[in-house]
C-alpha cells in the first residue's frame, strides 16, 4: 500500500522533528514509491525500531512468564507444605488426646490400686486385732476358769482358802480390768478407723 | 503471511508472547487474542450464519485447557468445524503432549498441534512454512514438537 504525498511528508516530518516513527504491523503493509529512497529508508527505520521493541518485549514477557511458572511452583509447594503441616498438627493433637486418655486411665487404675491396698491393710489389721482379742479372751477365760476351779475345789475339800480367796479376787479384778481395757482399745481403734474413712 | 489470526488461550501473558513472536516471524498481520472459548464461540456464532466471509479469522490457534471456559480446545475446534461452518485453518497450541488428546483433536478436524514452550519461535517458523498446505487442505495433521 502506498501513501499519498501529504501523508508521506507528514510522517517524515514527524520522524525528523519529534523522532516519532510508525510501529506495529502497519509498517509491513506500507511501501515506498519506486525511487523514493527517503521514504524507503524511513520505513526500514520503522521496521528496525518495531522489531527491536518487540524483541525486547518478547524477552521480558518470557522472563515474566518463567517467573510466573516458578512462583506457581513455589505456591503449589507452599500449599503442599501447609497441608502436611496441618496433617502433622492433627496427628499431634490426636496423639495428645490419646496420651491424655491413657493418663486418665492410669490415674483411675492407681486410685483403684491404692483403694485395694487400703482395704487389704485394714483387713489384715482387723484380722490381727481379732486374733489378739480371741487370744486375750482365751487367756482371760482360761485363767478365770482355772482359778475359779481351784477356788471351788478348795472350798469343797475344806482346805484353808484364805490365800486362794484373795488370789481369786485379785486375779478376777485384774482379768476384768484387762478385758475392759482390751474392749476399750478395740472400740477406740474402730472409732478412729471409721472417722478416717469419712 | 496470514491476514487475520485468532488465539484462544486463558493465559494473557502468552498472548503477548504469541503476538510478538508472530510479528517478528512475519506470520500474521492482525492477531485477535481471546482468553475464553465462550467469547470465541459467541463471535463465531455471530460471524458464520449470516455472512460466512465476514470478519472470520483465516487461522485459529486454540489452547487445550482453557481455564474458566465452558469448552476445552478440542470441543471448541469441533464446534467451529461442525457447528459454525468449517472455513479456517485450525489447530491446538498447548504444552500438553498427551497422545490421546492429540488423537482426539485430529478426529474433530484439528490440522496441527503446536507444543507450547519457552522457545516457541522455531515451531511457529516451521508452521509458517507449512501454512499454505493447511490453507488448501493438502498438508497432513502435524505435531510441532
Amino acid at each position: 500500500m502506498e501513501l499519498t504525498k501529504t501523508d508521506r511528508d507528514s510522517l517524515l516530518k514527524l520522524a525528523r522533528e519529534k523522532k516519532v516513527y510508525l510501529e506495529g504491523n502497519i509498517v509491513k503493509v506500507i511501501s515506498a514509491s519506486k525511487g523514493d529512497d527517503e521514504f524507503k529508508k524511513y520505513l526500514d527505520e520503522c521496521r528496525k525500531r518495531d522489531t527491536n521493541a518487540r524483541r525486547k518485549r518478547l524477552q521480558v514477557t518470557k522472563q515474566v512468564q518463567e517467573q510466573n511458572v516458578d512462583l506457581e511452583k513455589a505456591n503449589s509447594e507452599n500449599v503442599k507444605l501447609m497441608g502436611d503441616l496441618k496433617d502433622s498438627l492433627d496427628q499431634t493433637s490426636k496423639l495428645k488426646d490419646a496420651a491424655e486418655k491413657a493418663r486418665e486411665i492410669a490415674e483411675e487404675a492407681k486410685d483403684e490400686a491404692l483403694e485395694d491396698l487400703e482395704v487389704m491393710q485394714k483387713k489384715t489389721q482387723f484380722e490381727l486385732i481379732s486374733i489378739i482379742v480371741k487370744l486375750a479372751l482365751a487367756v482371760i477365760v482360761g485363767v478365770g476358769m482355772t482359778t475359779s476351779a481351784l477356788y471351788a475345789f478348795v472350798l469343797y475339800m475344806g482346805y484353808d482358802s484364805k490365800i486362794i480367796e484373795s488370789t481369786w479376787s485379785n486375779l478376777f479384778g485384774i482379768l476384768l480390768t484387762n478385758s475392759f481395757s482390751i474392749v476399750g482399745t478395740i472400740m477406740g481403734v474402730k472409732y478412729a478407723t471409721d472417722n478416717k474413712e469419712k | 503471511m496470514i491476514n487475520t489470526l485468532m488465539l484462544i488461550d486463558d493465559e494473557n501473558l502468552f498472548h503477548l508472547v504469541f503476538e510478538d513472536a508472530c510479528s517478528l516471524l512475519d506470520i500474521a498481520l492482525s492477531i485477535e487474542a481471546l482468553d475464553s472459548s465462550d467469547e470465541a464461540a459467541r463471535k463465531f456464532k455471530e460471524w458464520f450464519p449470516d455472512d460466512p466471509g465476514h470478519e472470520r479469522p483465516e487461522c485459529v490457534f486454540v489452547d487445550l485447557n482453557i481455564i474458566g471456559s465452558s469448552y476445552d480446545g478440542i470441543e471448541m475446534i469441533r464446534k467451529i468445524n461442525y457447528e459454525y461452518g468449517n472455513g479456517c485453518v485450525i489447530g491446538i497450541i498447548s504444552s500438553s503432549r498427551d497422545e490421546v488428546e492429540i488423537e482426539k483433536a485430529k478426529k474433530v478436524g484439528a490440522q496441527f498441534w503446536i507444543i507450547k514452550s519457552d522457545d516457541i519461535e522455531p515451531r511457529l517458523e516451521e508452521f509458517r512454512e507449512d501454512y499454505d498446505g493447511y490453507l488448501n487442505k493438502t498438508a497432513p495433521f502435524k505435531v510441532y514438537k
